[in-house]
């Protein structure tokens, strides 16, 4: 037998790729077409390579994926007694050229603008970049966010509608739009990281493939060097800090750990140096973001060799730093937290009086979490049970509802 | 050694949604299996069958023609396999990678007969 190990996610990445080609030259009116089209390549992929893989998957799939287009073709061709016309009417010497190394990128760039693009529904973004940039399925969208089959189907059926009707064009914007365009594919690359990073998915696996793809797919934009900026640099080194740790993050029985608690041994240095050294790109340009602020609050706790030798003050700094930008309830629990690991209960009390715990909503069991730990600073045992209950009375999801248990019992 | 015929009967591949992942992983489980076959020398041969179904019957030779959609329960693909019996073909058939998609294998002993 040969010894053949796949590349990991092969399928997923190429479907991504191939979905991107083919809607460069049918035009996103055709995008279903195109996507039942890959499928279909795959379905006899996995047949065929049952008793032979090929040399290279990767071509074999990309050529296959050709002959597949060249057949929607001829049968387009024959339905309509006519040739097709491209959009952007492409020859066929300009279809070959398409499958080469950097068109292909480029071609993923447009489609990860496409599902950027403010016509569609901020969640319908998410679902839809995750079904036609990184290849997941319906099951595995709705599995991985945690929401119904159904919901992702109407989320995917009204970003392609939401396309359609304003007949948005498959291309990367110019340059005024440019700008705010890459901001948004920014914050949606973010928002998939989120998913998996902070989410209390069970399945390890399908959280570190959420962070995976979020982290591919910034490196993708910033291959390209018009779509360099600060911003982007400072966002991959954020998902590089963040996903270094992710594996002490949870524990063998699927519980989150929080930072005090985790095993700072098994955070994944390469990673650490890896977003170190786009921290020092991003320096390279002038643009400044809340993910450089969210960079520094990360690389700081990564640069500590104990929760106790953390530098809080430091953090207390860039965290004021975030709260002056965007003024949010988060934020602000994040700077009452940190006055609690400092003592300066006052200050603490001051930040939590000024917030409103139901503007958090789903979140708001953070608020009554925090203002116990603020209670046990103090030793003000019961108001600190009293405020884990109101937790507990909030939470909705198990992992942390179990983490909250924890603490009760110890305050007990 | 007598000579058995797997058949693999399930719903078509098209039809189960499976992602570019999922794909991926079953194929290879299936390569897996074939090689383990192989490497024994137990597969004589096999191949997978297209979903499309033309039957053709009865005296007047009646055609009609289905797509994997519309059948439920399709031949997908055989392998033919050596084994000492029916107990030890159905060892085989065992690891038939498809029981999760809810596919079934029938095994059918290939008939001999003597001159």
């Amino acid at each position: 037998m040969k010894e053949q190990k796949m590349i990991d996610h092969l399928f997923r990445h190429q479907y991504g790729k191939m979905v991107s080609i083919l809607t460069r030259i049918f035009g996103l009116n055709h995008l279903e077409m195109v996507e039942d089209a890959v499928q279909d390549t795959f379905i006899i992929a996995m047949q065929k390579w049952r008793n032979q893989m090929p040399d290279n998957p990767e071509a074999w799939l990309t050529h296959a994926a050709k002959n597949r287009l060249l057949d929607l073709l001829r049968k387009s061709n024959a339905e309509n007694n006519r040739a097709v016309k491209f959009d952007n009417g492409p020859s066929a010497i300009a279809i070959s050229q398409l499958f080469m190394d950097e068109e292909i990128e480029d071609s993923q760039l447009r489609m990860i603008f496409t599902a950027c693009h403010p016509a569609l529904d901020p969640r319908d973004q998410i679902a839809f970049a995750l079904k036609t940039i990184a290849g997941f399925s319906v099951n595995e969208i709705a599995s991985s966010l945690l929401l119904k089959k159904e919901t992702i189907k109407k989320r995917l059926s009204r970003a392609r509608k939401a396309i359609k009707e304003n007949n948005i064009s498959f291309k990367i914007p110019e340059k005024n739009e440019l700008l705010k365009r890459l901001e948004r594919v920014h914050e949606v690359l973010y928002l998939i990281f989120n998913e998996g990073f902070h989410s209390n998915h069970k399945k390890i696996l399908i959280r570190k493939d959420l962070c995976e793809e979020a982290l591919r797919l910034t490196q993708l934009v910033l291959k390209k060097e018009e779509l360099r900026n600060g911003a982007g640099y400072a966002l991959f080194g954020l998902m590089c800090f963040h996903f270094s740790r992710i594996d002490s993050k949870m524990s063998d029985n699927f519980e989150s750990i929080d930072l005090k608690n985790q095993d700072r041994s098994k955070w994944f240095f390469p990673l650490i140096e890896l977003g170190n050294s786009a921290m020092n790109k991003s320096l390279e340009y002038e643009d400044e973001s809340s993910y450089h602020i969210e960079a520094a609050i990360a690389a700081e706790h990564l640069k500590a060799k104990s929760f106790e030798t953390t530098d809080w003050n430091k953090i207390l700094e860039l965290y004021e730093l975030l709260f002056e930008m965007y003024g949010d309830n988060l934020t602000a629990l994040n700077i009452a937290m940190i006055f609690i690991q400092l003592n300066e209960n006052k200050n603490a009390r001051k930040i939590l009086d000024d917030i409103k715990p139901q503007e958090l909503e789903q979140r708001a069991y953070l608020y009554y979490g925090v203002e116990a730990e603020y209670f046990i600073n103090i030793n003000e045992k019961e108001k600190a049970i009293q405020c884990l209950e109101e937790a507990l009375y909030k939470v909705t999801n198990n992992s942390e509802k179990n983490y909250l248990l924890e603490k009760k019992k110890r305050v007990g | 050694m007598k000579d058995f015929m797997l058949l693999f009967i399930s719903q078509s591949y098209s039809e189960l949604g499976l992602s570019p992942e999922e794909m991926q992983a079953r194929m290879g489980k299936w390569f897996a299996w074939n090689s383990k076959m192989t490497e024994q020398g137990i597969v004589k041969e096999g191949d997978a069958l297209q979903d499309n179904v033309r039957r053709v019957s009865g005296a007047n030779r009646t055609i009609t023609d289905r797509t994997g959609a519309e059948v439920k329960e399709l031949v997908g693909g055989y392998y033919v396999v050596s084994a000492k019996d029916l107990e030890e073909a159905t060892k085989i058939a065992e690891g038939y990678p498809d029981y999760d998609l809810g596919g079934t294998v029938e095994i059918r002993e290939v008939m001999v007969f003597d001159q």
